[in-house]
């Protein structure tokens, strides 16, 4: 007698995946965007130390995207 | 796929980040330059005040060391070249690959100006110290190699000491006499070897960089033909002492305008943009050519300067920068020696370019 197996993807295992890509997919993004603001910031730093508060600020600016990204994935979880 | 190459590469991308960061280092130098207030204020001084005041902002290093052996006049200048040389280096310094390899080759105009000088040195005898002073060493010739040059006895040393460098070819022809020839030859030179590097390339960089430069011929052609006509000279000749490659005044049109007289040659400029600049204060029977020198200079640093806010990324503010900067060592300088030979403020403020 032939069996016909069933396979089917857990929907548990597609959320997670979900989530990963998520999180994941935002964090390379707000890298991406952080990478000139972080130069910028430090060579300005150089000339004048002064602005550590301001250049500290504006670089973790596009920290928001993964943050979304990161609700994103506790609301699918 | 293609995108995980360029991410490999890292070609376009990656240069934007060391673009980041020296563009704001050198903004933020801009910043502490001069401002335009300072110029009146300082017209008030007197020479030893100017010195101090300079000592207090941002030259303070410069005179400090040079306080002891120089002073006066002679103290300000020399902090003035040596701030300018040693600001340079920092451009150097702080740039890499594509970026520093384009400053240099902006700077070589040092390396030109170092080796005129010292060929003129000893054209004219002057003392190895004498020649020493007037080294800025800006480009990438070194002081201590400069300096070591100009203990040579003869130009014959001189010249073989630069043997295997792009120059040498151009420094064997001089024979102690075609000194203004030679000289004329290294300045092509120096626009051969820039447009050689924008002309090859397709980097948008390359191409900003070469329309800041054909820009900036365009203003040094305009001065020498408004000088030339002044001086009511038609000689088809002089076409020798221009620069090939202007933006926007093309070599041919410069051409025709060698053979026109003063008159005629205003009513030509109508056709360009830079008219619109100078139109109020040109007209044939003009007196001095200062107000339309000053102007123009004035429109190449407000058109830079304009430039680089729309290039934010890119090389221009960078060489916004240098222009800037020795535009306001050359503004010092003007005031200083105005100053020194007595010179009445109106004729110092009319040389000034803020």
């Amino acid at each position: 007698m032939v069996t016909e197996a069933v396979t089917m993807a857990d929907p548990a295992g597609l959320k997670a995946i979900g989530a990963a890509l998520a999180v994941g997919l935002t964090g390379l993004a707000s890298a991406y965007a952080e990478r000139d603001i972080g130069a910028a910031a430090i060579g300005a730093m150089a000339e004048n130390e002064g602005l550590f508060g301001k250049g500290l600020i504006l670089t973790v600016i596009p920290e928001t995207i993964v943050i979304f990204g990161l609700v994103v994935a506790i609301l699918m979880l | 796929m293609q995108l995980l190459q360029k991410f490999k590469r890292g070609s376009g991308s990656k240069s934007h980040a060391k673009y980041a960061y020296t563009v704001s280092r050198v903004r933020a130098m801009k910043s502490k330059l001069l401002p335009k207030e300072t110029y009146p204020r300082l017209m008030n001084m007197s020479i030893d005040e100017i010195a101090r005041f300079i000592g207090e902002s941002g030259y303070t290093e410069d005179v400090d060391e040079l306080a002891l052996r120089f002073e006066g006049v002679d103290l300000i200048e020399h902090s003035l070249n040596r701030n300018l040389s040693v600001t340079f280096r920092k451009l150097l310094n702080i740039s890499e690959g594509e970026v520093n390899f384009l400053i240099a080759e902006y700077l070589k105009e040092y390396d030109i100006w170092n080796i005129k000088t010292i060929l003129r040195g000893k054209y004219c005898k002057a003392s190895t110290k004498e020649i020493q002073e007037a080294l800025v060493a800006g480009g990438s010739l070194t002081y201590t190699l400069l300096s070591g040059l100009a203990t040579k006895e003869s130009y014959e040393e001189v010249v073989s000491e630069f043997e295997g460098t792009e120059y040498y070819p151009i420094l064997e022809k001089y024979d102690g006499t075609n000194l203004s020839d030679i000289e004329n030859l290294l300045d092509k030179l120096y626009y051969a070897g820039l447009f050689a590097l924008a002309g090859s390339s397709k980097s948008k960089d390359r191409k900003l960089f070469a329309k800041f430069i054909r820009a900036g011929i365009d203003i040094k052609n305009l001065m020498i033909l408004f000088r030339l006509k002044k001086a009511g000279i038609t000689d088809p000749d002089m076409i020798k002492l221009m620069i090939e490659g202007g933006l926007e005044i093309k070599f041919k049109d410069i051409q025709r305008m060698m053979s026109l007289s003063f008159g005629e040659f205003i009513e030509e400029l109508n056709k360009y943009s830079y008219w619109e600049e100078i139109s109020d204060i040109v007209s044939s029977d003009m007196q001095s050519l200062i107000h339309v020198e000053t102007r123009l200079k004035k429109y190449r640093l407000k058109s830079a300067s304009s430039f680089s806010h729309v290039y934010p990324l890119s090389i221009v503010p960078i060489m916004d920068y240098i222009l800037t900067k020795q535009n306001e060592v050359n503004n010092l300088r003007i005031i200083v020696r105005g100053k020194e030979a007595n010179l009445s403020d109106e004729i110092i403020r009319e040389q000034l370019v803020i």
